[in-house]
């Protein structure tokens, strides 16, 4: 079943074609390796997909039936799409518990002005935090967390969002080997939900031994899709990679 | 030895109005990091709509003050609605929302002005009976007193507002990254709503105890406005207990800048200060 799918999605900076004409569909419970040489669009993608940039053309298409000409930072949520960033993006001034704390809060604001967290509520933030081996630095700003902390922090924070879709921007890239070993578990355990991962990654070991299916962009345009190993061996990979 | 207690006592109770202000305005700049001009007019609405209730309606005063507090509160509320959340969902710029609140501003003014007549008055029912006190020479008045109870009740509930309620910490998260807190599904804009009510509240309850104390004009807003703003960018803009701060430090320096010279050098003062962090320290005191 497809999850989600772009129809011809554009995105130009100036003259810059960022994303041009993409379209793709991804299939529920996988996950999707997105590769490709620095400046081919990968993120711009994540970012037209998470609502952060406006579309200049064509669609996101949601669960098969919700069609979006354009994406709004408030509906990223609400249909079930979780995302990181590149350059990691947190609460900074609040406490490693307080980042995950926020999430867990009702939708309702009015009860939220005199609630205090529940037990529940915190029982939740930590296990996620022991999940990504933050429990112990609960009390810290993040903005004191280390590097690597602060990926892990966001990708918790993606965790209790409970989404359908993770949109994962390079979340390996800078991580000792301990942390990168954290990350991946995750991943697997989300597949094991049937959740579905969309991972930009430069590290083909490691795409190999995660992804059940891969895009190659180049430029924003799809070069070539499909299982890693077809994908890995062939030339066109090399080529963006390495030129002709 | 008297007048020195008199100039603090003095310092203290305009640092204790001045600090009101700059928490909402703090509280709301933190949210949406545009300069509302338009919270200085809420202190006119609190002060008016007490004077309204009591004066023309002869109404129970306490009951007039709360009235007063929940129409500047909403008065606030609406104009995020109607004014500045559509602006933002247009993506306006903050200058563009820094216009709007001073057009508002205005328009808010005028039509009080046209209401009540433009004349100073006082909301207390009657200046000579009040009580006053006197401790180590200086002398307290009953409302004043009154005034530096309530603002530190206020100060408090917004401090444990903040820190203990998950609606505090979604407040923090919208300070630090709107459009993350969207993302991860924080209702932003309804809690700025909120924002801008408790905010314009809290400034109407000031303009209702500057009532008490000394009285109410159209456009006693400009100058409360100035205050807290000054207040505001010397604690640190968008910094609660830097606003605090930086009202108290204005009362002082505003208060004893006057000992030995006319009392209508206190605004010019209270600029000077300004002028000098804008100059040394821009981003204020608490701000890093
Ligand atoms: N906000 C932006 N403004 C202008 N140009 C941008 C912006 N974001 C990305 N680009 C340009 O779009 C192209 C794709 O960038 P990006 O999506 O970040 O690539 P990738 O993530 O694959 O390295 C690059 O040429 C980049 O310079
Ligand atoms: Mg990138």
């Amino acid at each position: 079943m497809t999850i989600l799918e772009t129809r011809n999605l554009i995105k130009r900076f100036g003259g810059v074609h960022a994303v041009d004409h993409l379209s793709i569909e991804v299939e529920k419970g996988r996950i999707n390796g997105i590769i490709g040489p620095n400046g081919s669009g990968k993120t711009t993608l994540i970012n037209l997909l998470s609502g952060m940039l406006a579309m200049d053309g064509g669609e996101i298409i949601i669960d098969d039936v919700q069609k979006f000409t354009q994406m709004f930072p408030h509906q990223v949520f609400f249909y079930g799409i979780a995302r990181t960033f590149q350059n990691v993006r947190l609460f900074e001034q609040m406490t490693v518990l307080d980042n995950i704390l926020v999430i867990l809060t009702k939708r309702n604001v009015f009860s939220s002005l005199f609630e205090k967290h529940t037990e529940y509520h915190l029982k939740k933030a930590e296990e996620v935090l022991q999940r990504v081996d933050l429990w112990k630095k609960k009390n810290q700003l993040a903005i004191n967390l280390s590097y690597g902390q602060r990926k892990l922090l966001e990708i918790a924070r993606a965790l209790v969002t409970d989404a359908e879709i993770y949109l994962l921007d390079e979340s390996f890239t800078g991580l000792f080997p301990e942390m990168r070993k954290i990350v991946s578990n995750i991943i697997c355990e989300l597949k094991q939900e049937n959740k579905t991962v969309i991972l930009i990654e430069h590290d083909m070991g490691l795409i190999r031994e995660l992804c059940d299916y891969i895009f190659v962009m180049n430029e924003g345009k799809l070069l070539v899709e499909g299982k890693p190993n077809y994908v890995l061996e062939g030339k066109e990979v090399i080529e963006a990679y390495l030129g002709k | 030895m008297e007048i020195f207690s008199q100039l603090i006592f003095n310092s203290i109770i305009a640092g204790a109005v001045y600090a009101l202000i700059a928490l909402g305005f703090n509280l709301i700049y933190g949210a949406t990091k545009f300069l509302n001009l338009a919270h200085g007019v809420m202190t006119a609405i609190g002060g008016y709509t007490v004077f309204y209730f009591t004066k023309t309606l002869d109404w129970n005063i306490y009951l007039a003050v709360i009235i007063g507090i929940l129409f500047a509160g909403l008065i606030g509320f609406s104009l995020d609605k109607f004014v500045y959340f559509p602006l933002r969902k247009r993506k306006a710029s903050n200058m563009v929302l820094l216009v709007a609140s001073f057009g508002a501003f205005t328009a808010i003014q005028a039509i009080i002005a046209i209401l009540f007549n433009s004349r100073f008055q006082t909301l207390s029912q009657n200046t000579s009976a009040q009580k006053s006190f006197e401790i180590f020479g200086g002398v307290i008045t009953q409302t004043q007193l009154i005034i530096l109870a309530s603002a530190a009740l206020i100060m408090t509930g917004l401090v444990l507002l903040l820190h203990k309620t998950r609606f505090g910490k979604a407040i923090k998260a919208i300070s630090d990254d709107e459009e993350v807190a969207k993302i991860v599904g924080i209702n932003t804009n309804k809690i700025i709503g909120y924002v801008f009510f408790i905010g314009s509240a809290i400034a109407g309850f000031a303009g209702i105890l500057v009532g008490f104390d000394t009285g109410i004009e159209p456009t006693m807003g400009l100058d409360l406005l100035f205050k807290g703003v000054i207040a505001s960018i010397v604690g640190g803009i968008g910094n609660l207990y830097g606003g605090v701060l930086g009202a108290f430090l204005l009362g002082f320096v505003e208060n004893f800048g006057i000992w030995k010279i006319s009392g209508d050098w206190k605004d010019a003062i209270a600029f000077a200060l300004l002028i000098v962090f804008l100059i040394f320290r821009p981003r204020g005191i608490m701000n890093k």
